[in-house]
């Protein structure tokens, strides 16, 4: 039985299952292994290698049937719990650990991280050379802080946005500890060189003996004779499930909760490939599988004729998919992780993950990958092969060497249904002015090609057919014979104008969607931002305290404002089960109005004091109380004193100064705002401060990573299909030699088929960039409409010419090369 | 005065000798049968001398010229406008409606058809209400007669016709070769025919019996079944006859 439908299938069928499965396989595992590290990857743990277990306080929020969402902020802990902990049965040693940005500033700025002197040996043993600061002005430095530090020496430090000059009591040599390049000081999670105060001043500099977080520590480490899990049982059993107990592995997430919570961009990532991914491999999977099937109709019907029962020809067709599939399984996988790695890599490259954060590796992805390849593949074979199986015998026989089938009427509605029904869906942009009313767009276009992938021979039948029928008579026999093969053999034809009309869309929707958001927050930023500097420190770890006032009193300045960006969750209620949105949200005071315009539509931003909120909502009400969650989980109720429309360039919420004090990691501005008088320029400078002209700061506007992430695994998506295509087409030629061959017996000379080949791939060429333009053109419009207040996207122009010539030159290949070697052959 | 002459035309398939050193006049305006074992290098003396095919040694003239030196495209140009060609599997294009095949090698040939000769021919065939249909909606014998009226379509000098009633039953069979036939008698076509059916061969003016790659001899007007007896003994014979 294999080995017959095996030799049925040819080894051109075989091929183009294999490259369509492998592609399809590595797609999957590669999305497999993002998802996967997305719920269950882990940062390393380094500076609390040495603990046994981490008590944290709970750094994720939870939502009804849904993963919990990950707190950005660090969430403190009341300093009072370390003595409690301590006096557990079994724990020897109790730490209540800080971490603040802390820099050297002069000569060089280099970034570190502060810490209290009880913390020194949560890395592990350390070689500690010198005595333990104990004053305000003394620190122990890491041995690689600062090349130059020698004990007893004066160094600069910005501490916790404080400057001050220190001196160096003792070195501190960590084995292992790794040298960080200057690229990734801005990452969150990258391991920096510490710097150990006293507690005492560790908690001054921290924030933590005054203000919103006095007496809070940000985790405790605790130390014990026996195994941690028996101890982390322990300390669990004395707290309840106030907080989180973490040993082992978990305790990397406990170390960075801003890196742990990073993780959460390769679910949403890994969520929105998850859906194009499985869309373009089944399309592309069912589309071989039918030419495969298509080729031998004539054979699946002799078999019927000479004894096969329907459920054979049906088995029989199954086994030739999935005997090209298993071969593509394993290669198909193994590709998977390797993609998956790369991504991983460009991810950290982009800054949008830590590079403490490792992928998981298992071989889940892959099992899930094939076992959805080994469905599709059958489910597909077993439709393909519903026609001819399920026919009489004979009528099997009779309609195989009918060879132009009368394309079905039921599937042509079925298509032009759908592609109607994803212009309701295209819409949502014109209503949601944000990323997520966005991510429609270009899936809508992919839809509406598979659309036109069902509807399609009829819709080639009817053209070509109204083509042929205006025709002029002296057309050359080639031309003639081109629009007459697109008409009869519309299933044929519609089956690639359907796959490269995917090329097209994919690539218009993809890009042009990204490119549109990008012009639109852009727009946003420029016309919002009113500042003609912007001030930032990300070696600092943040902006110095005094840096605001120090610039208003600057010479040329005319006005200046602080402010940071955090994340905020809105809880809702959804069918009755709570739900959280998270978004970015920038932080400003009432004097950020003349240097912001947010497009205030009600109320306005001098009412940014206290536990308020600006809010871009169309819907919202000033005056109205909303419930929050802040980045580190603190629950508030905050009134909304105004509406905005430039929540694309600035976020969806704005915080009131007042309102997120004390609930960021730092508690540091990110950025300062300034309006010059004139055209005086900025006389001051600071060390570890950078000057940008125009809106470069806030973070809230700049290109999200997910962009670059996008458009590559769009590269990637595409490389996929049109190797795919182009197979699939050399394969629909190469299977043509006996109609050549017929032709060349009528008269045909083989310079007139070359020319009737490459006018059919023209046809093929044109209708495919007109159906993918047409197409598009709906999604694109209303998304042009909806972010740019004009009916066509945004996006470099070159983009459509280069997609045309790109689909013209796959049909002309797959056309001629196939085509000259039949004629050479007959 | 001769159609198609073939002088000293040899075959090969490798080993294998198909045509051995064949010599023959085609004279216009006769319906000329060729018959002859399976093997015996009747379809390809039909192939060699429509210009399907090229003779490895000897020349085939047609239409004053020697197909032996042409280009392939220059042999389909010259092809077109002097053969006609019938095949036992009618080769008529399932995607082409029937007027569509029917005007195709005159569009291949870049001149314009002539509407009043097709008409009268399709006419004659009786496939006038048949021209929009595509071939896969026509019985077998329709299929044949539209590709006679194919083959006719540009006023060949010849035509060959490869066991035209091959697929058919008797009575369409018997309606093609009356079409054959009525073709020479009133058009004066040439027409050349290979067949293995001594009745289809027997309305044929003379029948050449072909043995091993060469002709045997030429019957004129023999009845099917001094033709079945015949081809009997050539067929039970186990050594060539003439052959060297």
């Amino acid at each position: 039985m294999i080995r017959t439908a095996l030799a049925m299938a040819g080894l051109g069928g075989l091929v183009v299952v294999f490259c369509t499965v492998l592609g399809g396989t590595a797609l999957v595992t590669g999305t497999g292994v993002l998802a996967e590290s997305g719920l269950r990857s882990h940062v390393a743990a380094d500076r609390l290698a040495g603990a046994d277990v981490v008590v944290t306080a709970p750094q994720t929020v939870h939502q009804d049937e849904d993963l919990s969402v990950a707190l950005p902020e660090r969430a403190v802990l009341p300093a009072a719990l370390v003595s409690e902990l301590a006096s557990l049965p079994g724990v020897t040693s109790a730490t209540g650990d800080l971490t603040f940005p802390v820099a050297v500033t002069d000569p060089a700025v280099v970034p570190l991280a502060g810490h209290g002197w009880s913390s020194v040996t949560l890395p592990g043993a350390a070689s500690i050379t010198g005595v333990p600061p104990t004053r305000p002005g003394e620190v122990a430095l890491s041995a690689d802080a600062l090349p130059g530090a020698r004990l007893g020496g004066d160094v600069q430090l910005m501490a916790g946005g404080h400057p001050g000059r220190y001196r160096v009591t003792a070195l501190v040599g960590k084995p292992g500890a790794a040298h960080v390049p200057p690229s990734r000081q801005r990452d969150p999670g990258s391991l920096r060189p510490d710097a150990y105060f006293s507690d005492a001043t560790a908690a001054t500099l921290a924030g933590r003996d005054a203000g919103p977080r006095k007496g809070t520590v940000d985790l405790v480490a605790l130390r014990g004779g026996g195994r941690p899990e028996a101890l982390a049982q322990e300390v669990r059993r004395h707290l309840g499930d106030r907080y989180e107990v973490a040993t082992g592995a978990g305790k990397g997430d406990a170390e960075v909760p801003g890196a742990a919570a990073s993780r959460a961009l390769l679910l949403v990532i890994s969520g929105s490939l998850a859906g194009i991914t499985l869309l373009v491999v089944g399309f592309v999977i069912a589309g071989a599988l039918s030419l495969s099937i298509t080729r031998q109709r004539r054979d699946l019907a002799l078999l019927r004729a000479a004894g096969a029962t329907p459920r054979q020809v049906r088995g029989l067709v199954a086994a030739q998919g999935v005997a090209g599939a298993l071969l593509a399984l394993a290669p198909g996988a193994a590709l998977g992780y390797l993609l998956a790695g790369r991504f991983g890599d460009l991810l950290t490259g982009l800054g949008a993950l830590p590079a403490r954060l490792e992928l998981t590796w298992s071989p889940l992805p892959a099992v899930a990958a094939v076992l959805l390849m080994l469905a599709v593949v059958r489910v597909s074979a077993w439709a393909c092969s519903l026609r001819a199986s399920r026919m009489p015998a004979v009528a099997a026989v009779s309609e195989a060497q009918s060879e132009p089938r009368t394309p079905s009427p039921v599937r042509a509605r079925a298509g032009v249904l759908l592609i109607v029904a994803t212009v309701p869906l295209s819409s949502v942009p014109l209503f949601v002015r944000s990323d997520a009313g966005a991510a429609g767009t270009a899936l809508t276009g992919v839809l509406a090609v598979i659309g036109l992938g069902l509807s399609g021979p009829w819709l080639v039948q009817r053209g070509a057919g109204l083509l042929a029928g205006r025709l002029p008579d002296r057309l050359p026999a080639p031309a003639w014979l081109a629009v007459a093969n697109a008409h009869g053999h519309a299933l044929r034809t519609a089956g690639a104008v359907a796959a490269l009309g995917m090329v097209v869309t994919l690539t218009l929707g993809y890009t042009l969607t990204q490119t549109t958001v990008m012009a639109a927050a852009a727009n946003d930023l420029a016309e919002g931002t009113r500042a003609d500097l912007t001030l930032t420190a990300p070696a600092l770890g943040g902006l110095p305290r005094g840096l605001l006032a120090q610039v208003r009193a600057a010479p040329g300045v005319a006005a200046a404002t602080a402010t940071a960006t955090t994340t905020v969750l809105s809880p809702y209620r959804e069918d009755g089960r709570t739900k959280i949105d998270s978004s970015p949200a920038l932080v400003l005071g009432p004097d950020a109005e003349g240097l912001v315009d947010l497009g205030v539509t009600k109320g306005g931003l001098s009412g940014l004091t206290g536990a308020t909120i600006a809010v871009a909502d169309r819907s919202a009400v000033v005056g109205e109380e909303r419930p929050l969650i802040l980045g580190d989980g603190t629950r508030v109720r905050a009134r909304v004193v105004a509406t905005y429309a430039r929540g694309l360039g600035f976020g969806s919420v704005v915080l009131s100064r007042d309102l997120a004090a004390g609930h960021t990691t730092t508690s540091l501005d990110d950025a300062v705002l300034v309006r010059l008088a004139g055209a005086e320029p900025l006389a001051a400078a600071w060390p570890g401060v950078e000057v940008s002209k125009g809106p470069a700061g806030g973070g809230v506007g700049r290109v999200p990573p997910e962009v670059w992430v996008n458009l590559a695994l769009l590269a990637v998506l595409l490389g996929y299909v049109l190797v795919t295509v182009a197979n699939r087409l050399v394969a629909s030629t190469a299977g043509r030699g006996a109609e050549l061959a017929a032709l060349r017996r009528v008269g045909a000379t083989p310079g007139q088929l070359r020319a009737m080949l490459r006018g059919e791939a023209l046809l093929v060429a044109v209708a495919a960039v007109g159906g993918g333009v047409l197409l598009s053109a709906v999604p694109l419009g209303l998304l042009g409409l909806g972010f740019l207040g004009r009916p066509w996207p945004a996006g470099p122009g070159w983009l459509l010419p280069a997609t045309a010539l790109a689909v013209g030159v796959i049909a002309w290949l797959a056309h001629e090369l196939p085509g000259r070697r039949l004629l050479r052959m007959t | 005065m001769s159609v198609v002459t073939l002088g000293n035309v040899t075959k090969r398939y490798g080993e294998r000798v198909a045509l051995d050193d064949v010599s023959l006049e085609i004279p216009r305006g006769r319906f000329l049968a060729v018959m002859g074992p399976s093997g015996s290098g009747k379809s390809t003396l039909l192939h060699c001398a429509a210009g399907l095919d090229v003779p490895t040694s000897g020349s085939v003239v047609l239409g004053g010229v020697d197909i032996g030196e042409l280009t392939e495209t220059r042999r389909t140009v010259l092809r077109r406008k002097h053969v006609g060609f019938v095949f036992q599997s009618y080769n008529l294009l399932p995607a082409l409606t029937v007027e569509q095949n029917l005007t195709l090698p005159l569009r291949l040939a870049g001149t314009g058809a002539d509407r009043a000769w097709l008409r009268a021919l399709v006419d004659r065939v009786g496939l006038g209400d048949r021209l929009r249909h595509r071939p896969a909606e026509l019985s077998g014998g329709q299929q044949q007669r539209a590709a006679i009226v194919r083959a006719l379509a540009a006023r060949p000098d010849v035509v060959f016709a490869d066991e035209p009633t091959g697929a058919l039953d008797l009575r369409s069979a018997r309606e093609v070769l009356d079409l054959l036939r009525e073709l020479v008698d009133e058009l004066g076509q040439t027409v050349v025919m290979v067949t293995h059916d001594p009745a289809a061969a027997a309305r044929a003016h003379e029948v050449l019996v072909m043995a091993d790659g060469r002709p045997v001899e030429v019957l004129p007007q023999p009845s099917p079944e001094a033709l079945a007896t015949r081809l009997t003994s050539l067929g039970s014979r186990l050594t060539p006859v003439g052959g060297s």
